[in-house]
């Protein structure tokens, strides 16, 4: 995407068509800066904050802390498959594929948002190579963390698995304990190749006073599989986001949210998928659960443009506090006669019956809640590899718990 | 001492009463089998054992192993080794059958596995629970999570209502094997006949007409006159014989 700096500063005044319009000025962005750091020398800050993700005795190829990258080098077997993990702003110097493909997916004219990285943000943000032909059967960890008050974090990622190839990403975004109020951007631009397979899985531990825009696109090339996952458990004031992903000839994505809302957030989530391509098909799923004060928006849309081409929508809600509120806007949209799209949504709560019936099979009430909400918050996402599996089946069952209170 | 005894049991659905002064005994390995016509109160006689919350006994005591089990609710029922094969049972949207399985299975440290192929439920288990499924899928998915529990007394009500002639087979086999081999106590309710033709090996047989036991005796002889002139003239069948 080549424009003019001019039509972008103009885009730090527009609002997203969706979600809770936030006053970007009120938040300061640090000058950004790249380091090399070793694992050991992580602050406790840091190492608190990615403990609230799960990442406890992993190590992240790729660590930005507010403003500052930090990077590390490959472990070892990842250096072996000649995965690169760099950050984007090394990546824009030194090579010519991450200066031909950042910005293209994602217009940093979208909202204030996307403007707002691309003005400030430096260019920080991890940027992964796969070369072709290749399965990385370790998944690369990544992690974000806004540490400091009132503080803007801006991070522009780029994913590149090469023809054929194979890679898992995770990415976990936190704050430590205490960080009030924050603000955290997200730009991440995909591009899946030829017959290649990318899954990607997104961890969020926030707390009450963040606000969180992600802005990911994604591109499917012919025969290609893209599959992300994301879940949100902890607190926070609103996010919004709404991945685009759009699928060539024969290609497939599967998008699964499960999205807790707790307090008094406000969590506008979704994901669209535009079926370009003949035979390509597509798959929306998201699970949300309101808890305490929160208002949940659960969108999902697939457009189907072309031949033989398939796509399916599921939202389902679960209501626990008479305080929160689940909508769903599930969309098919066909523009193409040999599309066949279809969708399912439905908003309810645990009810009597189903309790009851779980009791009979030897539970106690708050137990019998448990299994429902585990069972209700477990995605059978495809493809995702077993460490991770079990990583978001943990998250699953800290979730069942939160919901007992 | 029985297993589980029943003495003058009353129910009670809000402030009516369903089930009157009824009194049963179930030794280990023993199958009983309840018939009786529609809203006879069977299913609520059930529903009374297990400690379902929509029915009181508001008369009489239940008694298992001895230990006065009246007022203990379902769950601690399900613990002491009583399971319930629903008649009907709820639909969970979003969770699925494998998950309720596997919570099942570890509570009480059964093997789903075997299980779910004798019943021929693996098909079932990543579909959510009961949603959509037929009428011998459900049946079939309800008797597997009940046995599931491995109970020392099984509740089976009209388990087989819509199942087909082949999974009658399956299911009756289960029945006495669980009964004959694994020792465990049943009670069956049903009003059909195609059943308990296939089930060998019943202990004894009870009419309940109206919310009591009017009848109980040897199956050989009471399951064929049932089966021959219905519940009205069968009892005028059996006269005063008493049971």
């Amino acid at each position: 995407m080549r424009v003019g700096r001019a039509e972008i500063e103009k885009a730090l005044s527009k609002p997203s068509p969706f979600g809770v319009d936030i006053d970007v000025s009120k938040y300061v962005v640090e000058e950004p800066s790249v380091e090399e750091f070793k694992a050991l020398e992580l602050e406790e800050s840091v190492r608190r904050a990615s403990t609230r993700l799960g990442f406890n005795g992993i190590r992240p190829s790729y660590i930005q802390v507010d403003q500052t990258a930090l990077y590390t080098l490959l472990e070892k077997r990842l250096r072996g498959y000649g995965v690169t993990v760099i950050p984007l702003r090394i990546a824009l110097e030194k090579t010519d594929l991450a200066r031909r493909i950042a910005w293209r997916l994602v217009d940093p004219r979208n909202d204030k948002y996307t403007a707002l990285a691309y003005l400030k943000g430096g260019e920080l943000g991890y940027f992964i190579y796969v070369p072709p032909n290749v399965k990385v059967d370790i998944p690369i960890y990544t992690c974000l963390v806004l540490k400091l008050e009132r503080r803007a974090q801006l991070a522009h990622n780029v994913v590149y698995v090469d023809e054929g190839s194979e890679a898992h990403v995770v990415t976990g975004c936190a704050v430590p304990h205490g960080v009030r109020e924050g603000l955290h951007v997200g730009i991440t631009e995909f591009y899946v190749s030829k017959g290649a397979r990318l899954t990607f899985s997104m961890i969020h531990a926030w707390s009450p006073g963040v606000h969180v825009r992600p802005r990911t696109a994604v591109y499917v090339e012919e025969g290609g599989e893209y599959v992300g996952y994301y879940i949100t458990y902890n607190p926070l004031q609103s996010i919004q986001m709404y991945p685009v992903t759009s699928l060539q000839a024969r290609a497939k994505a599967y998008s699964a949210s499960v999205i807790v809302g707790l307090g008094s957030g406000d969590y506008d989530v979704g994901a669209k998928i535009v079926l370009e391509g003949s035979g390509a098909s597509g798959e929306v799923v998201s699970r949300t659960l309101g808890l305490d004060e929160s208002r949940i928006t659960a969108r999902a849309e697939i457009v189907g443009r072309a031949r033989d081409s398939r796509g399916h929508i599921e939202c389902l809600g679960l209501l626990v506090s008479e305080k929160s509120s689940i909508t769903a806007h599930p969309q098919i949209k066909s523009e193409n006669p040999g599309s066949t799209l279809s969708h399912e949504a439905a908003i309810g709560r645990i009810s009597r019956e189903e309790l009851e019936y779980l009791m009979s099979r030897g539970f106690t009430e708050d137990e019998a809640k448990s299994i429902i909400v585990r069972g209700f918050m477990k995605v059978d996402v495809p493809g995702l590899p077993e460490v991770v599996r079990r990583h978001v089946d943990r998250i699953v069952g800290t979730i069942s718990k939160l919901a007992m209170g | 001492m029985s297993l589980l005894s029943l003495e003058a049991v009353s129910v009670c659905v809000d402030d009516r009463v369903i089930v009157r002064d009824v009194s049963l005994n179930i030794n280990p390995g023993e199958l009983h089998v309840i018939m009786g016509p529609n809203g006879a109160g069977k299913s609520t006689l059930l529903a009374a054992i297990m400690g379902l919350s929509h029915v009181r006994v508001c008369g009489g005591r239940i008694l298992f192993s001895g230990v006065d089990i009246t007022h203990f609710p379902s769950y601690e029922r399900a613990k002491l080794g009583i399971s319930l094969a629903h008649q009907v049972t709820p639909t969970f949207r979003g969770v699925r059958f494998l998950e309720v399985a596997n919570a099942i299975s570890s509570r009480f440290n059964t093997d789903w596995r075997t299980l779910a192929s004798l019943l021929k439920v693996e098909d079932l288990l990543l579909r959510d629970l009961f949603s959509g499924f037929s009428g011998g899928e459900r049946k079939r998915a309800e008797l597997y999570l009940a046995l599931l529990q491995n109970p020392r007394v099984a509740l089976l009500d009209e388990p087989d209502s819509g199942v087909d002639i082949d999974t009658l087979r399956v299911l009756a086999e289960l029945i006495d094997y669980i009964v004959f081999t694994q020792g465990t106590s049943v009670i069956l309710v049903t009003h059909l006949g195609p059943i308990l033709e296939k089930l060998p090996r019943i202990t004894r047989a009870h009419i309940m007409v109206e919310g009591a036991i009017v009848y109980s005796g040897d199956p050989s002889h009471v399951i064929p006159v049932i089966l021959k002139h219905g519940y009205t003239r069968g009892l005028e069948v059996f006269g005063g014989e008493g049971g």
